[in-house]
């Protein structure tokens, strides 16, 4: 590396993934990259329209659902909401799937270590974990994707099928109703509405702790949006795919351009937004709890 | 037997006298009730001069076309022929049920007690005096209104009769009527058969609601507005609401069971489809219906509702408005034999399973819904368990980073 080059890196940008040395290297595909941005977008449609409902009696949740044009629209919304979901869903599972057909060692494909299946690895890291949480070990050293990564994306795929099959049931109740008892319409409502909590706990305590409020991550990591991180960022989050990019030479290949101040800023307040509504509603949904 | 022919001639006689009497009678008047000079001056104010000046024309015209003046002025021996008492024992003479009325109602209590309620000319004015049918009336169907409000709606009158806080709602109610849609069916649409006033209050015994007697008494009006209303009446008469009402019976807390003006309020009534009115409604039903209303809000109904939805399910889409009846009742539109189609209204392709959705399911009442309460217990011992696990982790790691972050600081500070 150069000094030229790291002279081109922005001196004082907020996310981690610009700091330190460069070059940059991608770390996620376009289509990664959109995929992350249909789960907010839906994620958020569906949050904003469905906890004023969930909570419907108190006064945060009538003037929420006012300031959104109204129960109809929010409904609408909620629904549009869904659709995203289902959509990125099976663009995933397709471009999986494609990716499996594709690929020169299937076996690799799903358990090597760019696979999102968990391996006997991650049981270590965890385990690992815990010891450095106690101070008794170094913090585990991860591949390209951590443990706790592998985590969310499954948890999502557990929210999306128990939302969108319990969602699916209240959507479309006549037609359920050809192969289902009434009670289980009641069901899903209480499926639906615990499982939106789950889902927003687990975003706003473990995912926002991990990609945004954990010191090495402090303020805000914006790599899932600009798909590009400093070889630094590189080595502390991820050293064993650094290194096995050095190893197997493909380290060039993945050498990226600098993130652009324009769109960088963008994905840095798309990011804060996030957080911020995201705070909220943990503060809405605390607020009417209580009530 | 035939009248001997002296006594016909004398009745013959008597009738001419009595004729040629009047017609004096009333050209005696003429003299001075026909002229505005000698009027000028005689009352303390120009618009009091004005009301003394009478024409035979305004007799001759009205309804009264056959009466002369000493058919009501008939103390015209005793002096002047103004009547200071109210005129209703005159009035009274020919309209006898009306007097009768009239003499029961609250007006006349007030009158006889301050002198300065409504009595017979207040409202059917005392020279011209046309049938209700008649659209110079102020009694015709379109000027009731207006002719209540000339006292109601004046703020001497509701400051010195309506000022208590049980009348709040009468102060109120002129203003009300107008806004709503009996009023703006008669003022805007012209309509003859909206109701106004004299319509519900009784044109001439009106009393308030809490009088025995009153139209508006919760016994009788079910019947006042069913006058109009009587599809409507006989639904509720039949229905749990009118046979409760009907048997006297209350609640356990003793309250009567709703009536008309209970949900429909007695002059802001709206349409029914009109949507703030729709929403407390289902208040409304709330208020006795405490543990259905409770379990319906718990639903996607209930929640829609509150949040201002108007296409979902509210009380009267499933039990009717006024025909509501127990599910037992095979009458009923929840009863299991109609359910299906009381679904269907909405959801068109509702079947039995459907239909067997717990619209009021409440998942914490274990007795009654247990196929409700051990899904509710299982989902929510595990999403707080979820939570609670998912947490330790992030827990811990935040205890290290606080550690490690004060370790710091006060190497930093040694």
């Amino acid at each position: 590396m150069t000094g030229g080059q790291e002279a081109a890196l922005p001196p004082r940008r907020l996310s981690t993934s610009e700091h330190g040395e460069g070059p940059y290297v991608w770390r996620f595909s376009r289509l990664d990259r959109a995929l992350h941005l249909m789960v907010i977008v839906s994620f958020y449609a569906l949050l904003v329209t469905g906890i004023p409902l969930l909570f419907a009696h108190s006064s945060w949740a009538q003037s929420a659902i006012r300031m959104l044009g109204g129960v109809e629209t929010a409904g609408l919304i909620h629904r549009l909401g869904a659709i995203l979901t289902f959509t990125y869903l099976f663009l995933h599972l397709g471009a999986v799937l494609l990716g499996a057909i594709r690929a020169p060692d299937r076996r690799s494909y799903f358990l090597g270590p760019n696979s999102m299946v968990p391996n006997a690895k991650d049981w270590q890291d965890l385990k690992q974990m815990f010891r450095y949480f106690r101070g008794k070990a170094e913090m585990p050293l991860f591949d390209r994707f951590s443990y706790m990564e592998k985590f969310e994306y499954w948890g999502v795929f557990w929210g999306v099928a128990i939302m969108g099959v319990s969602g699916l049931l209240m959507w479309f109740p006549e037609f359920f109703a050809q192969f289902l008892p009434g009670w289980g319409f009641n069901v899903a409502t209480i499926l639906h509405g615990r499982e939106a909590l789950l889902a927003l706990g687990v975003i706003f305590t473990i995912h926002f702790y991990n990609v945004n409020l954990r010191p090495e991550k402090w303020p805000i990591d914006v790599v899932i949006f600009t798909g590009r991180a400093t070889v630094e960022y590189m080595k502390e989050e991820h050293p064993l795919e650094y290194e096995r990019l050095v190893a197997e030479g493909r380290l060039a290949d993945r050498i990226a351009p600098p993130t652009p101040e324009s769109s960088y800023r963008g994905w840095a307040l798309l990011g804060f937004a996030a957080l911020a509504i995201g705070m909220f509603l943990v503060l809405f949904v605390v607020v009417a709890a209580l009530a | 037997m035939r009248p001997p022919i002296v006594v016909a001639a004398l009745v013959v006689m008597m009738c001419q006298a009595s004729v040629a009497w009047a017609q004096e009678d009333a050209a005696e008047c003429e003299k001075c009730h026909e002229d505005r000079r000698f009027l000028t001056g005689k009352t303390e104010t120009r618009e009091q001069d004005q009301a003394l000046f009478i024409t035979r024309d305004m007799l001759l015209q009205s309804a009264h076309e056959e009466l002369t003046c000493a058919s009501c002025h008939d103390q015209h021996a005793g002096g002047y022929p103004h009547v200071t008492d109210s005129i209703a024992s005159q009035c009274g003479d020919c309209h006898e049920a009306e007097q009768d009325d009239w003499v029961r109602s609250v007006h006349a209590e007030n009158y006889s007690s301050t002198g300065d309620a409504a009595d017979c000319v207040t409202c059917h004015s005392a020279h011209s005096v046309y049938s209700r049918d008649d659209d110079r009336s102020p009694t015709y169907d379109l000027n009731v209104a207006g002719l209540c409000a000339g006292c109601h709606a004046d703020s001497t009158i509701v400051g010195t009769y309506f000022s208590a806080e049980k009348d709040s709602l009468a102060a109120a109610s002129v203003a009300l009527y107008h806004e709503t849609v009996h009023g703006t069916h008669v003022t805007d649409a012209g309509l003859e058969v909206s109701a106004t006033c004299a319509d519900c209050h009784g044109p001439h015994r009106t009393l308030p609601a809490d009088s025995l007697a009153s139209t508006l008494h919760s016994d009788s009006i079910a019947t006042t507005c069913g006058s109009c209303h009587e599809d409507v009446l006989a639904l509720y008469a039949g229905a749990a609401h009118g046979t409760a009402s009907n048997a006297g019976v209350g609640d356990e807390h003793d309250r009567d069971p709703p009536n008309c003006i209970d949900c429909h309020t007695a002059h802001g009534i709206v349409e029914a489809h009109e949507p703030n009115w729709f929403r407390h409604t289902v208040e409304e039903c709330g208020e006795c219906h405490e543990r259905l209303y409770q379990t319906y809000l718990g639903t996607y109904h209930g929640k829609v509702t509150e949040l201002g939805g108007e296409l979902v399910a509210k009380c009267s889409d499933c039990h009717t408005a006024h025909d509501m009846r127990p599910a037992t009742d095979s009458l009923s539109s929840v009863h299991a034999s109609n359910v299906v189609a009381t679904c269907a209204t909405c959801h068109e392709d509702a079947n039995e399973s459907f239909a067997d959705y717990y619209v009021h399911g409440d998942p914490m009442n274990r007795a009654e819904y247990p196929l409700l309460f051990w899904p509710w217990v299982i989902v929510t011992a595990y999403v707080v368990g979820a939570l609670a696990l998912f947490n330790v982790h992030t827990g811990m790691w935040l205890w290290r980073n606080m550690r490690q972050a004060i370790r710091q600081r006060r190497e930093q500070l040694s």
